[in-house]
C-alpha cells in the first residue's frame, strides 16, 4: 500500500509548481478550479507533472474528462444528459458522480476536482 | 548574447536560413539538433561548424511532414539532453504553381510540410517548456503569407496558417512563460530564393526599399533576439524582416 501523506504531498508539489499557488493554499478539499484557480491549460500541466513525480502513466482524458464534456451528444442546454452521466461513470470511477448527477450543471462539474481527487486516483495507480 | 547549454531544435537546417540560425546558436554555445530532410553531407557540414565553434550538434533526421518524425525529433533531444528550451520551426517547401494546374499531391507536402510540421512539433515540445515554464517557440513565416505572388497559393496559405498558429499557440501557452512568434523573411540570398531572384532579380529588388536582398545572417540574429532574455514579454507577433518590401511605394 502506498502511503497516502506522501502522496499528498507530492501532489501539493505539483500543484505549487503546475499553478504558482502557495503550499499553505492547498488542503485536501481544495478544488483545483475554485479555489486555487487553475485553468484548462493547467490540467494538461498537472498532468505531466504527476506522470513525472510517480513514475505512472495518465492516459489522455484519464483523470480530466477531455471529450465528455465537449461532445455535444452528453451535453445539452448547459447540462450533462444521462447518457453523458453514464460515460462520466464508466470513465471517471474516481469522481463522485453520483454527487454531480443532481445537478449535472458542467460548470459545477470543475468542482469534483479537489487535492483529494488527486490523491486517490494516483494513490490507486500506484497500487 | 549566450545560449551556454541551452537546447535548441532548429528544423530544416542544413541549408539557407536554417543552416544559419543552427550555426548561430551554435557559436553562442548552445546544444543544437541539427534536422535535415535529405541532405546529409550539408548538415553534416553545419554539425561540424557548430561542434567547432562551442556549441554541441546532434544530428536527426526527419521528415517533418510525417508526425511520427516530429515526435521523433524531439524524442531524440530530450534523451540526450533532457529538455527543449528553443524550437524553431525553419524548414518548409515551396511547390510553386496557379492553383489551376496545382497538383494536389504538391499542396499536401507544402501543407503537410510548412504547416503541420510546425503544428506537431510545437505540440511535441511543449510539455517539456511547460515543465520548466519557459520556452521559446520561433516560427519562420514569411511576407507571401500576406504579400504572395501569382503562383504562390500553397505556400502562401501555408505561411499564412502559420502566422494565425503563431498568434492562437502564443495565447494559449503564454501563462506558462512560454512566448510564440514568427519571422516573416523577405527577399534572403538562399537556394529557395534562387529560382526567383535569378529570373526577376532587378524587377524584385527594384520593389526593395533597402536597395538589396536579404541575407540568412540578419534572420538568424533576430531569431536570437527574440529567443533571448530581452524578448521575453514578445509574444503573438510576426516580425517582417524584409528590408521595407512590404512597405509598398510612397507617393
Amino acid at each position: 500500500m502506498v502511503n497516502k501523506e506522501e502522496v499528498y504531498s507530492k501532489v501539493t508539489n505539483c500543484l505549487v509548481e503546475a499553478l504558482g499557488v502557495d503550499e499553505e493554499e492547498v488542503s485536501i478539499d481544495s478544488t483545483l478550479t475554485g479555489d486555487l484557480g487553475a485553468e484548462s491549460i493547467d490540467f494538461l500541466d498537472i498532468v505531466f507533472r504527476l506522470e513525472k513525480t510517480f513514475g505512472i502513466k495518465i492516459p489522455r482524458g484519464g483523470l480530466f474528462p477531455e471529450h465528455i464534456l465537449s461532445n455535444p451528444e452528453y451535453v445539452k442546454d448547459g447540462k450533462v444528459t444521462p447518457s453523458g452521466l453514464d460515460e462520466l461513470r464508466k470513465n471517471m470511477p474516481h469522481l463522485d458522480i453520483e454527487k454531480f448527477s443532481k445537478d449535472p450543471n458542467v460548470n459545477n462539474f470543475a468542482d469534483l476536482f479537489t487535492v483529494e481527487t488527486l490523491v486517490n486516483y494516483v494513490a490507486t495507480k500506484l497500487n | 548574447m549566450s545560449f551556454a547549454g541551452k537546447v535548441v531544435i532548429v528544423t530544416g537546417a542544413s541549408r539557407g536560413i536554417g543552416h544559419a540560425i543552427a550555426a548561430k546558436f551554435g557559436a553562442q554555445g548552445a546544444k543544437v539538433a541539427v534536422n535535415y530532410c535529405h541532405n546529409q553531407d550539408a548538415a553534416n557540414a553545419v554539425a561540424n561548424d557548430i561542434n567547432i565553434s562551442g556549441g554541441e550538434a546532434l544530428l536527426i533526421q526527419a521528415d517533418i511532414s510525417q508526425r511520427a518524425d516530429c515526435e521523433k525529433i524531439v524524442e531524440q533531444t530530450v534523451d540526450k539532453w533532457g529538455t527543449v528550451d528553443i524550437l524553431v520551426n525553419n524548414a518548409g517547401v515551396t511547390r510553386d504553381g496557379l492553383l489551376m494546374s496545382l497538383d494536389e499531391s504538391d499542396w499536401d507536402k507544402v501543407i503537410s510540410t510548412n504547416l503541420e510540421g510546425a503544428v506537431f512539433l510545437s505540440k511535441a515540445v511543449l510539455p517539456y517548456m511547460m515543465m520548466q515554464k519557459k520556452g521559446r517557440i520561433i516560427n519562420i513565416s514569411s511576407v507571401s503569407a500576406d504579400n504572395g505572388r501569382r503562383g504562390q497559393v500553397s505556400y502562401s496559405a501555408s505561411k499564412g496558417a502559420i502566422n494565425s498558429f503563431t498568434k492562437v499557440l502564443a495565447l494559449e501557452v503564454a501563462q506558462k512563460g512560454i512566448t510564440v512568434n514568427a519571422i516573416a523573411p523577405g527577399m534572403i540570398e538562399t537556394d529557395m530564393s534562387d529560382l526567383v531572384r535569378g529570373m526577376a532579380s532587378k524587377q524584385i529588388l527594384s520593389q526593395i526599399p533597402a536597395g538589396r536582398f536579404g541575407n540568412t545572417d540578419e534572420v538568424a540574429g533576430l531569431v536570437q533576439f527574440l529567443a533571448s532574455d530581452q524578448a521575453s514579454y514578445i509574444t503573438g507577433e510576426i516580425i517582417k524582416i524584409d528590408g521595407g518590401i512590404t512597405l509598398g511605394i510612397g507617393i
